[in-house]
């Protein structure tokens, strides 16, 4: 494995720096000899040992014994019978239960250490039936309890290392299975001893040839600063590789900011954007646009109709009776009309809008020519929702109005998109049929990634559409099928993706 | 968009010549089609077509029509038309309508064809040509629906009568045994699916000969006797019923052509009504009503950016099928039988365009100079998002239909300012969000093992009832937010909204709020120069718990378009 030994930590470089080949490492050893706390140590080895520098040698059995609970409470408060023999040194004779009272010990504890002290010679009962003190200090097996106990605070007490006396003392209040409670605990544990493997050798003279000591300073801290205590220390190498933690921020969805793009692009372009209700009815979203009531063009506009209310109240005058007219007989549009009678309830119905060129449709009263306008709207189909179809999605829409507009324009202006928007470098156009363009034309682009695709949609807005919404020169329709080139964008292949409610998945997600 | 399928072989060599699918692809759109994928060991092609106004394209006749001309063949003529003035030999083939189906299903037209046997292919194109026909352009058998029977077995004149639905019996197609019309409707794979187009009237339609030999019960089903039509016929009689005459002519204008292509002779029927029609109380179909179409010149070239002569105009038509004269700055133009999709001159201008040839058509680009522009209410949205970002908040975005359980039902709330969809699909999408805060709450339920804390935002769209609007309804410009983490609370929540409003430039203060998806006593509305624009609080452990989520939630939502507006 290949070291960096920037990668190294200070405790690690500092065992490596201080045992040497064939020496055994042991927590022991490490704990007295480099002032390591155990959990220092056992992270030190750990990680040593997953980067091979040091590597297990054998394995021992450690009997030690540590404190209990009730052991680290005699630390900080006494043994009973030291604590007995203090008070009775400060108030002289005391009854035994007043003792246990004062103390908040059972009667039966003090009455037994009473038993105990008194047989030694250290405590006696007066005529009065009151307990007293005999000698100036405690016995001696209470007092080497007393530093055992203040040094096991420091760390269990490896039973090797006893005198046999003290162990002796440890057996008297260890606590057995089953018994009640000690100050201490006997308990075994495997330890395991390692040595440097050739490769820590190697990077332990690495180390020193780089002088690396492991007291180089770690983060800069403010007191550092106040204090100046960095002045003539070095800074240690943090390793550049190491893996950096997340970091949760604010963002944009990649899909809005693709969107706030394309609506940047347009408007670069000149044109204006447009917005509008996600209620519209069958008049707006049907019938402006000549698409006839009861035919079978309407089929490939599945749509979802409003429950309530049902209609809208009215539709506004004069162009009501203006595409009444227009889808009838023609009205002054220069059309024959599709020729039936024009149904003024249905076209009140509402529906959830179900195209985008709705928008165009209600822009039309009140464009100005020249004008170009655009909309991103979001719009409703009744579709099986699968990976090409939502219940809801967004459409790109726009007009262009002009006394000069013609055919060649649209596809100029088509050959524009082409270029600005998708960044295809071959574009083609095929006759195409949309029930309010005539001529209508749709663009195939060479993606540079997707290959020939379907870009849009487009054509000159029939004059039954325009006429009827009173403007009377060419208007350029056009539509541009954008959530392809999104999907690409942003790595999907399904259209749900765009709109999880997925926080994971939106995080991660980014553009190309 | 009907697909059809036509056999690679038939097709071609009724072209006169043979495509490599390149090819194909670079002449199928002079008929707004495409090529949609092939069969090779079956032998056929799919193709699409787009314009839903050329139903006779939506055969492998009428594609080969269009693409013969197109590619410079001359079209064929049709001698079997009457008209207004002119009437074909119909023999003793009359159809007698009854005056009770005036009301029921008024229209007749019929021929009948021979000279040649019926062979598989044929049989198939036929199959396919009422479905397509019947299914879109007679909206799935409503205006049009179309029947082929044995005409050696007919008696004259056929009677199309109103019938009465339970008396009246025969043995359908597919069946062995007499069943009533009301049994077909009821029984009947085919009544199941069309008999609704009659089921609501008293008395059915009925179509018999003259000796009570049943030909079918329009627009259901067939007889399984006359109405069975098999490889080696060689007469059949066709017949097509429906609500609109003039699209019902057309249909058998186009049938009757396509049989003709295939080298059938047509045999005109009279029907003869009881009661008044567009085209006269006797017609002998195949009836051609068109009338001539016409566009000037410099209309043409105007909308097109072209400068083309009269002839180009004039032979761009005639690849199209068209044929035309040019007299006095107008071109005329004869509608061809099979079509009646020339309503204003601009449906001239488009064949015009198809016919010269998209490729000679270079693209212009504009000049007239325009401002850009985006809405105020994208600006102002815009900067709300930068500072929701600046907070720390990942932006969402979601659907705006849901069902009633995410959108009312967990939310504890009675959900009366929702909009309901008349004719959901399914439940999941029955419901236009009024809200954005169950939108948030969806993320939160779908998403316990993202890393915390959580916080979130989205500006989007919400629409609900409103009395005053003329549709019933308002659309508003929203924001949501909504945090979620071990720690968050009212405090931490009412901060943000602080910074929000701060950063928005907008003076606020609170109320308080009753409000069941909140905890009472830890929500509020915000009010902004006199108006309520928005609500927060802490999510309430019971609308938390209806949503499975196991993290302490805040929650926002304010009406932008309102906060917007100045005082």
């Amino acid at each position: 494995m290949e070291i960096d030994v920037k990668s190294l930590h200070p405790l690690e470089i500092k065992v490596l720096l201080h045992v040497k080949e064939s020496e055994q490492i042991t927590a022991k050893r490490i704990i007295s000899e480099l002032g390591y706390k155990l959990g220092q140590c056992n992270q030190a080895f750990s990680w040593l040992a997953a980067k091979e520098l040091i590597s297990e040698s054998d394995r021992i059995n450690r009997r030690q014994y540590e404190l209990t609970e009730l052991g680290k409470a005699f630390n900080k408060i006494g043994f009973p019978a030291e604590r007995m023999f203090n008070l009775l040194k400060e108030y002289g004779s005391l009854s035994l239960p007043k003792i246990a009272e004062m103390l908040g010990l059972d009667k039966s504890d003090v009455g037994s250490a009473f038993g105990k002290l008194s047989k030694q010679g250290i405590f006696g009962m007066n005529a009065e039936k009151m307990a007293e003190i005999r000698e100036k200090i405690l016995p001696p097996d209470i007092l080497a309890a007393r530093e055992l106990v203040m040094r096991a605070v420091q760390g269990p007490l490896e039973e090797e290392q006893l005198t046999e006396d003290e162990k002796k003392v440890l057996q008297g209040i260890s606590k057995k299975r089953g018994a009640a409670g000690a100050p201490f605990r006997l308990a075994e544990r495997e330890e395991i001893i390692y040595a440097l493997t050739p490769a820590g050798t190697g990077i332990s003279k690495i180390l020193k040839e780089k002088n690396i000591t492991g007291e180089e300073l770690g983060a800069v801290t403010q007191d550092m600063l106040a204090d100046g205590s960095w002045k003539d220390k070095s800074f240690r190498s943090y390793s550049l590789n190491s893996p950096p933690s997340r970091v949760l921020l604010g963002r944009r969805n990649p899909y809005g900011e693709y969107l706030q793009w394309v609506k940047d692009k347009l408007a670069s372009l000149g044109f204006e954007e447009f917005d509008g209700p996600l209620v519209e009815n069958e008049f707006w979203n049907g019938d402006a646009l000549f698409m006839p009531q009861f035919h079978s063009a309407r089929d490939i506009h599945d749509v979802y109709y409003v429950k309530n209310p049902s209609h809208a109240k009215e539709i506004d005058q004069p162009y009501l009776d203006q595409v009444a007219a227009t889808h009838e007989n023609g009205w002054d549009t220069g059309s024959r009309g599709w020729g039936y009678e024009f149904d003024r309830d249905f076209t009140r119905r509402q529906v959830m809008r179900s195209q985008g060129t709705v928008l165009s449709a209600k822009q039309l009263p009140k464009a100005k020519i020249p004008g170009k306008y655009f909309g991103i709207a979001r719009c409703f189909r009744y579709d099986q929702v699968d990976a090409t179809h939502g219940a809801d999605f967004y459409q790109t829409e726009g007009i262009v109005l002009g006394e000069d507009v013609n055919l060649r324009t649209l596809l100029g202006l088509l050959k524009m998109f082409a270029e600005e928007v998708a960044g295809a470098e071959e574009v083609k156009y095929v006759p195409g049929y949309f029930p309010f363009t005539e001529p209508s034309i749709e663009v195939h682009i060479k993606h540079p990634v997707l290959g020939w695709f379907e870009l849009g949609g487009s054509g000159i807005f029939r004059p039954e559409v325009t006429k009827a919404l009173g403007v009377d020169v060419p208007v350029l329709a056009w539509g541009l099928g954008i959530d392809r080139m999104a999907l690409m964008h942003l790595g999907l292949n399904d259209l749900r993706e765009l709109f999880t409610p997925d926080i994971e998945s939106v995080r991660m997600r980014r553009g190309k | 968009m009907p697909k059809i399928e036509v056999l690679t072989k038939t097709f071609y060599q009724n072209i006169g010549r043979t495509y490599t699918d390149e090819q194909l692809e670079e002449i199928l759109p002079s008929a707004k089609a495409e090529l949609d994928g092939k069969d090779e060991e079956a032998g056929i092609l799919k193709i699409e077509l787009n314009d839903t106004n050329r139903p006779d394209l939506w055969s492998s006749a009428g594609l080969v029509r269009q693409l013969r001309t197109y590619t410079g063949k001359k079209p064929l003529f049709y001698d079997f038309f009457s008209n207004a003035d002119e009437e074909f030999e119909y023999g003793n083939r009359i159809i007698e309508v009854d005056p009770n189906l005036k009301d029921i299903r008024p229209y007749i037209t019929a021929f009948a064809v021979t000279g040649k046997k019926i062979d598989d292919t044929v049989l198939k194109d036929i199959i396919q040509t009422q479905e397509k026909l019947c299914w879109n352009f007679g909206r799935k058998r409503r205006s049009i629906a179309m029947g082929v029977y044995r005409n050696d077995l007919i008696s004259y004149p056929v009677k199309y009568t109103a019938a009465d639905p339970d008396t009246t019996k025969f043995i359908p197609l597919l069946m062995d045994q007499e069943l009533s019309l009301r049994e077909i409707n009821e029984q009947h794979p085919k009544g199941k699916e069309f008999g609704h187009i009659v089921s609501g009237f008293p008395l059915f339609p009925f179509l018999t000969d003259s000796e009570g030999q049943v030909l079918s019960f329009p627009p259901v089903i067939n007889s399984a006797h006359i109405g069975a039509v098999q490889v080696d016929d060689s007469e059949l009689f066709i017949e097509l019923t429906g609500t609109v005459h003039k699209d019902l002519i057309l249909a058998a204008s186009i049938v009757a052509c396509d049989f003709a292509d295939a080298g059938f002779t047509i045999l005109p029927v009279k029907v003869v009504y009881p009661y008044e029609t567009e085209f006269g109380k006797e017609v002998v179909t195949p009836y051609y009503f068109q009338e001539p179409a016409s566009a000037e010149l410099a209309y043409i070239n105007k909308l097109l950016g072209m400068e083309l002569s009269p002839d180009e105009a004039v032979n761009a038509l005639k690849r199209m099928g068209v044929f035309a004269i040019y007299d006095n700055g107008t071109i005329f133009a004869t509608v061809p039988e099979y079509r009646n999709d020339f309503l204003h001159p601009v449906d001239i201008i488009e064949d015009v365009m198809i016919g010269h040839g998209m490729e000679k058509f270079a693209p212009v680009m504009l000049d007239s100079f325009t401002f850009g522009r985006l809405t105020g209410e994208e600006e102002f949205s815009r900067k709300v998002k930068d500072v929701m970002i600046g907070l720390g908040f990942q932006e969402m975005m979601y659907n705006y239909l849901g069902s009633r359980k995410d959108y009312i039902t967990k939310m504890n709330v009675d959900g009366s300012e929702y909009i309901q969809i008349a004719n959901p699909m399914t439940e999941n999408y029955e419901f236009v969000r009024a809200s954005i805060i169950p939108s948030m709450m969806q993320s939160e339920s779908v998403s316990g093992n993202a890393v915390y804390p959580h916080a979130i935002f989205e500006v989007g769209k919400v629409a609900f009832l409103d009395d005053d609007d003329n549709s019933g309804s308002v659309t508003r410009n929203t924001l949501g937010f909504l945090s979620a983490d071990s720690d968050v609370g009212f405090n931490q929540i009412s901060s943000t909204v602080s910074a929000v409003m701060f950063y928005l430039n907008k003076e606020y203060t609170l109320k308080e709020l009753d409000d069941p998806k909140f905890i009472p006593g830890r929500c509020a509305v915000i009010v902004s120069e006199g108006r309520q624009v928005g609500v927060f609080g802490e999510v309430h452990p019971a609308v938390l718990e209806n949503w499975g989520i196991q993290m302490p939630s805040v929650v926002c939502e304010i009406d932008l378009d309102l906060l917007m507006k100045d005082g």
